[in-house]
């Protein structure tokens, strides 16, 4: 095999370039005269609008297929997601820090609340029907208000102690704070087959606090627990005005100055919480520490 | 003489480093060295010349005495053997050394870094970079970008180690061409004769030769018997050369003492005392001269770095605008460095190299079947886009055989069957004069089969004589059955065999008729000096005068079969009178005591080494692949014609200069050049012209024939080939034709009768020697070539498809449609065995009837080929993609609208409520498990269209369906490849940490089965209009 590429100078290349972005014996722009260029970018122009077309036809297709008021799948959603309110993040996970003596370090924890429970205010809840029963409230037609299925009330003041409307500071000044504890909805979501309401377990995390004293706490509403009437959750096209039912978890003995691993679990039938990949699937974890 | 012997020496040490320095020079590749390169050209061209000089030897010159003296050696007694152990570790043993080799841990880390290598490093560091970032920000940092990093580096590593064995497994072929040393050597040492290792031969040893030997190294003849060797290997002069221990001739080459290493002793014996060993000798330094010219890049290298460079540059401007952009976004700059590594690593086809590596190696392995055994790899494709071919007339274009092509008698020729396998011959043997001419034939000749071949076919038996003789010993073995039987029924008085100075052969027989007690003479020869011999002609059987106007009929034959190249031989006999010539007569041959005039004219053979059956088909394939055919042979001018007009290399209706002056009957000066086609140019006018006139000449004929040509000139007519940009093929066989080989773009040598340096020269050898394998080769050439294109515009096209998702993910914020990971799992997993497959894709039906590619303008990546796989196929591979991607998240509970910048909250850790369009909250886990189940669906989708892709990748031009969906297995092997390795991706074994794979349901993997079926419904659309409209606007925009 014999040579067959002679090295060329840059300043030859550069002539050779210069000569094909503009090639004046051919009238030539980069190697295709203007009129190719005009043919080949009509060209293309037809090609994607066809293409757009196909792919506006697919996507018209697929949302024409699904169905508006659930989802087809629910693969990744088989247990509710757990929440916390507030929620503030550290390195990994909630952690939430405060000074029970200076104001400013939790002013922030109890306004997120407030914020959060406003939606929780009588007004917001207006639309709603007031539930009594416990029992799963499972509505088949669409009776409530244009075409859509009547949601539960739910308003702050069912959190007692912990609603902000007694205590505005939810009791983080003397040390025993609320924490609001909230369950994400998923769509045609029984949390148990035998008619017993979730309740939430909060605890302290095992491992690491076994010199403790177990963990006290005040749930609201009492026992903690998620009343069934807001369950099963028909969607955001049935239910626009559903709200998630809430628990809040009122600690009374976390020691000074120390952090704390606490968790608080949702105790249900069809509720998992040892997911080894999701730490808040079923339960959710943080880190306390109230200094003083 | 000490000081003399030393000069001597010095000079040949001085060329051998000369060559050394060359060739470290060429394999360290220090560009932009200007001055040095020239230096370097410098050296190369006195080496040239230096060889094409005399070579400096005068031991020929010496007497014994003084050869004794210089060697410290005794004639009779030999070297001692402690003296030759000396010596031996002095000079080395008598071997070639091989062509220096880069280190192996070199090629090795050539191929870590070469070609698409240094991008995934780039990428790989770019990764920890981005590691590092984050753990210095954040002790907890995910690993991703670690497991990436590393994963990139084992892909480089996987893929540089898996090149470096094809690559050493080719050279490993390579190695086991050099075999050139002749075993073993009788040696006469402590004034015994022993049988040593040739490789153990030294300076001043006497060895003994003998017939059929190779000579084992240089040797100064002092004794020999009727010695005579064949030069040919070293000068391509055919006609054995006797040797003696006389000075003959002041150049070495010529004299008649001495015999160099690797020619062949075909008779007698000779005693000689070796004068150079190992790369010293003539043979050793041609050797060196032809690896010292070096090997460049060949056309696939450079096709496949051009799109390296293509790929490389699109993969890195797109990086650096995203990058901007992204920048520019707002993103975090670690992000945007993430970004980048993603972008590359989708540009880049990690998997291209295995699948060119292994397609070249699987057409090598294709054509040794068809008996070309390719040295390199490359090697193939440059066969491809030969677009001249130099070949060699005997036994490349020929049988390699004589045989009888046309007879003379009763005033008429009659033609004689000369096809491989003749089984009878047809022509009227009725007539009385046959039966005296076969009996001539018979009779007057020496030549007999090598015993022991009774089961082989008569004209493939094995003759001991000249090749006219064995011609027409086989000839009238064909026709008459048993010869020798019939020679035995008329025994042979005695016997003139045929010299040079009588120009005949003569004999004389008793005859098998027993109530004819005459003798037969019969005789054989020159036929202007038969004819001389006799004043009769036998014309049906009678004697009749020779008149004037039958010696007319004679000449005219004569010159008929003379002037196509056959070689005559004129036939005549005489039944001697009883009464003068007795029973008892005895014939003296020296006195010639019997007539040798007035003898009666039998007839006329001519004989011809005809051309094989295969070779006129295979030139008009050439012909029609647009590939010029020139033959070059050392043979005469008239032959070297009629052969090539024979076989179509000079095609019926051109004609050459001399043709035209003949037919206008003026002189040769007056013919207008450019009028005639054919040219057949002898060795001698070649010597005479400037390069200019050969460029012109090889322009301007499109039919040429070069004869009496020299090897030196073969390699003048490469060059002047090659400056016409033509991509030179070169058949060769003897050693001093090596450097043409070498010079040659593509060098053929021949396996049968070629020399082993021309097998080490050659880039490919053929095994049958035969032309129309050359042909074949070209065809598995170009296809590989369009094999290649098929493989790399496959490979392409889902560059975009992977590319795409993250220009949109930066663009329009969804949640990234397709992982790094999945990425290598297309590129390495599911596309390596389909991209390898297209390499049996079988040949399309314009393959030999295109032009040859020009090496400089048509190249494998062109844009019509990068267009239509990226703008085009890859695009709408990603609208699949895309499809399946948002009908997955639909499924689950976003829809696409909602997707729309939705990236910040979907990656946030601290939202672990995100709201779906049903109004379901969702975990960051739960939304990346989403993500994974939507990397799947979009891996999946993308391989299902290319499933699609590699079904119309089948075919450029053709319809799928002419070109027939079966008929290559390996493409339904590919794409059950690709189905499995999905399957198994997404059933658990990929949902393993970093792998990111989930499992998809069943029909999701279908919801890309329509794209593919639109992919195949364009593609077939394409094809049918480039068929329909040639060389209009479709064609030239489409077909790539």
């Amino acid at each position: 095999m014999a040579a067959l590429q002679e090295k060329k100078t840059c300043s030859q290349r550069m002539e050779e370039f210069r000569h094909y972005c503009w090639n004046p014996d051919t009238g030539q722009l980069l190697g295709r005269t203007l009129s190719k260029w005009v043919w080949i970018s009509l060209y293309y122009v037809a090609f994607y609008v066809v293409m757009t077309g196909l792919f506006a036809l697919a996507i018209y297709t697929l949302m024409w297929t699904i169905d508006p008021y659930t989802p087809d799948y629910q693969d990744q959603l088989k247990s509710p997601g757990v929440t916390l309110r507030p929620d503030v993040y550290g390195e990994r996970g909630l952690q939430i820090i405060y000074n029970v003596s200076q104001n400013s370090s939790w002013k922030d924890l109890t306004q997120t609340l407030h914020t959060f429970l406003s939606a929780y205010s009588p007004a917001a809840q207006e639309e709603n029907k007031n539930c009594s029963s416990g029992q799963y409230f499972i509505q088949k037609e669409f009776l409530a208000a244009n075409h859509t299925k009547y949601s539960c009330k739910f308003t702050a003041d069912m959190l007692q102690n912990c609603s902000g409307l007694t205590d505005p500071n939810f009791g983080f000044e003397e040390g025993k704070p609320c924490f609001i504890i909230k369950m994400n909805r998923i769509v045609n979501f029984f949390p148990s087959n035998n008619h017993t309401a979730p309740r939430v377990n909060c605890t302290f995390l095992e491992e690491h606090h076994k010199d403790f004293k177990p963990l006290e706490v005040d749930y609201y509403p009492s026992n903690g627990t998620f009343s069934l009437h807001y369950f099963p959750y028909y969607g955001k096209k049935a239910q626009p005005h559903y709200s998630n039912p809430l628990v809040a978890a009122k600690f009374l003995n976390i020691p000074k100055n120390k952090e704390v691993i606490i968790v608080c679990k949702i105790i249900a039938e069809n509720v998992s919480f040892d997911n080894p990949h999701d730490p808040y699937e079923g339960k959710v974890e943080f880190k306390l520490e109230i200094q003083k | 003489m000490g000081k003399k012997k030393s000069g001597i020496y010095s000079i040949e040490v001085n060329g051998t480093k000369d060559i050394e320095s060359i060739d470290t020079e060429t394999s360290d590749k220090g560009d932009g060295k200007g001055k040095r390169k020239e230096q370097l050209k410098h050296h190369k061209k006195n080496c040239q010349e230096e060889l094409k000089k005399d070579i400096d030897l005068y031991d020929h010159k010496l007497s014994t005495k003084e050869l004794e003296e210089k060697y410290g050696t005794n004639i009779i007694q030999g070297l001692s053997s402690k003296r030759a152990a000396e010596i031996l570790a002095q000079d080395g043993p008598n071997v070639l050394s091989p062509p220096k080799e880069t280190p192996e841990i070199i090629k090795f880390l050539k191929q870590m870094v070469g070609g698409f290598s240094s991008l995934l490093w780039a990428g790989a560091i770019l990764c920890f970079i981005a590691y590092g970032i984050e753990l210095s920000k954040d002790n907890n940092a995910s690993m991703d970008n670690l497991y990436l990093g590393v994963v990139l580096i084992v892909v480089v590593i996987l893929t540089g180690m898996f090149a470096y064995y094809q690559e050493a497994k080719s050279t490993n072929i390579i190695a086991s061409f050099i075999k050139m040393i002749p075993r073993k050597a009788f040696v006469i040492r402590d004034g015994e004769k022993r049988e040593i290792s040739a490789e153990e031969l030294v300076v001043g040893d006497i060895v003994e030769i003998k017939s059929g030997d190779q000579i084992p190294a240089d040797i100064r003849i002092l004794d020999s018997q009727g010695c005579k060797v064949d030069n040919s290997s070293l000068t391509g002069e055919s006609e054995p050369q006797s040797r003696s221990c006389a000075l003959t001739h002041e150049n070495p080459l010529e004299t008649k003492n001495i015999a160099f290493y690797s020619t062949t002793c075909l008779e007698g014996t000779a005693t000689g005392m070796v004068i150079n060993t190992g790369d010293r000798t003539i043979i050793g330094r041609i050797a060196l001269l032809a690896s010292s010219v070096g090997h460049e890049k060949t056309p696939i290298a450079i096709e496949i770095e051009h799109f390296v460079h293509i790929v490389a540059g699109v993969a890195v401007s797109i990086g650096i605008v995203f990058f901007i952009i992204s920048i520019c976004m707002k993103y975090r700059v670690l992000d945007a460095v993430i970004f980048l590594i993603g972008i590359i690593l989708a540009n880049v086809p990690e998997g291209l190299v295995a699948a060119v590596t292994v397609s070249l190696s699987l057409t090598a392995k294709r054509m040794a079947k068809k008996n070309c055994l390719v040295k390199n790899l490359e090697a193939v494709e440059t066969l491809g886009s030969t677009s001249i071919i130099c070949s060699d007339k005997t036994g490349t274009l020929t049988q390699n055989r004589m045989t009888v092509a046309h007879l003379w008698f009763d005033n008429q020729i009659y033609e004689a069957d000369t096809s491989e396998d003749q089984k009878a011959q047809i022509f009227d043997q009725s007539s009385a004069t046959w039966a005296s001419l076969s009996k001539i034939v018979t009779l007057c000749s020496r030549a007999e089969f090598s015993p022991g071949q009774e089961s082989v076919p008569i004209m493939k038996k094995m003759v001991m004589g000249d090749a006219s003789e064995a011609a027409l010993l086989k000839f009238s073995e064909v026709i008459m059955g048993d010869v020798i039987e019939r020679r035995k029924r008329n025994r042979k008085v005695v016997e003139i065999p045929f010299n040079s100075l009588n120009k005949f052969q003569l004999s004389i027989h008793e005859t098998d008729d027993p109530n004819d007690k005459r003798f037969l003479l019969v005789m054989k020869g020159a036929p202007e000096t038969i004819l001389e011999k006799c004043s009769t002609i036998m014309i049906d059987g009678q004697e009749q005068p020779l008149d004037e106007s039958t010696a007319e009929a004679f000449q005219t034959a004569y010159m008929e079969l003379g002037s196509l190249g056959e070689r005559v031989l004129g036939f005549c006999h005489l039944y001697l009178p009883e009464d003068e010539f007795p029973d008892t007569y005895s014939f003296d041959v020296e006195t010639m005591n019997f007539p040798t005039s007035d003898l009666c004219f039998v007839g006329l053979i001519s004989m011809i080494d005809p051309p094989r059956s295969t070779v006129p088909d295979a030139v008009m394939k050439c012909r029609s692949a647009g590939i010029k055919v020139i033959m070059v042979t050392g043979d005469h001018p008239i032959t070297a014609k009629a052969i090539a007009r024979n076989v179509g290399i000079i095609s019926v209706n051109s004609e050459t200069v001399e043709d035209i002056a003949k037919r206008l009957n003026i002189p040769v000066e007056q013919v207008n050049k450019r009028e005639a086609k054919a040219a057949v140019v002898n060795g001698m006018e070649l010597k005479e012209m400037s390069p200019e006139q050969l460029d012109e000449l090889l322009i301007h004929h499109t039919e040429i024939v070069f004869a009496r040509t020299s090897p030196q000139q073969k390699l003048m007519i490469v060059e002047g080939c090659q400056r016409q940009d033509a991509v030179v093929a070169v058949t060769g066989d003897g050693v001093n034709d090596s450097p043409a080989l070498k010079k040659a773009d593509i060098g053929i040598a021949m396996g049968c009768v070629g020399t082993d340096a021309a097998k080490n020269a050659a880039d490919m050898v053929l095994l049958d020697d035969n032309f129309a394998s050359i042909v074949t080769g070209i065809e598995e050439g170009r296809l590989i070539f369009d094999n290649l294109k098929k493989i790399i515009a496959f490979t392409l096209t889902k560059n975009i498809a992977e590319l795409i998702p993250f220009l949109i993910f930066i663009i329009a914020g969804i949640p990234l449609p397709i992982g790094t990971i999945a990425i290598l799992f297309i590129d390495l997993g599911t596309d390596i065995i389909p991209s390898i497959a297209l390499a049996y894709e079988k040949a399309e039906t314009d393959i030999m009837s295109r032009k040859p590619r020009h090496k400089k303008k048509d190249r494998l990546v062109n844009h019509q080929l990068a267009l239509y796989s990226y703008l085009q196929i890859g695009i709408l591979q990603s609208v699949g993609g895309f499809f399946a991607y948002f009908t997955v998240y639909a499924v689950q509970g976003f829809k696409p609208a909602q997707l729309i910048y939705l990236r910040p909250l979907w990656e946030n850790d601290s939202i672990n409520d995100l709201e779906d369009s049903y109004g379901q909250e969702w975990t960051k886990y739960q939304r990346k498990y989403l993500e994974w189940n939507g990397y799947t669906a979009y891996f999946v989708a993308v391989m299902v269209q290319q499933i699609a892709d590699v079904i119309i990748r089948k075919t450029r031009i053709n319809s799928i369906f002419q070109q027939g969906l079966f008929r290559n297995k390996a493409i339904w092997v590919g794409i059950a490849s690709q189905i499995i390795i999905a399957v198994i991706l997404s059933s658990g074994f990929g949902s393993i940490p970093v792998l990111n794979f989930t499992t998809l349901r069943v029909q999701y993997w279908f919801v890309a089965v329509p794209y593919g079926i639109v992919l195949w419904l364009y593609d077939e659309f394409r094809k049918l209009l480039i068929r329909r409209f040639p060389g209009r606007w479709w064609d030239k925009t489409m077909y790539y």
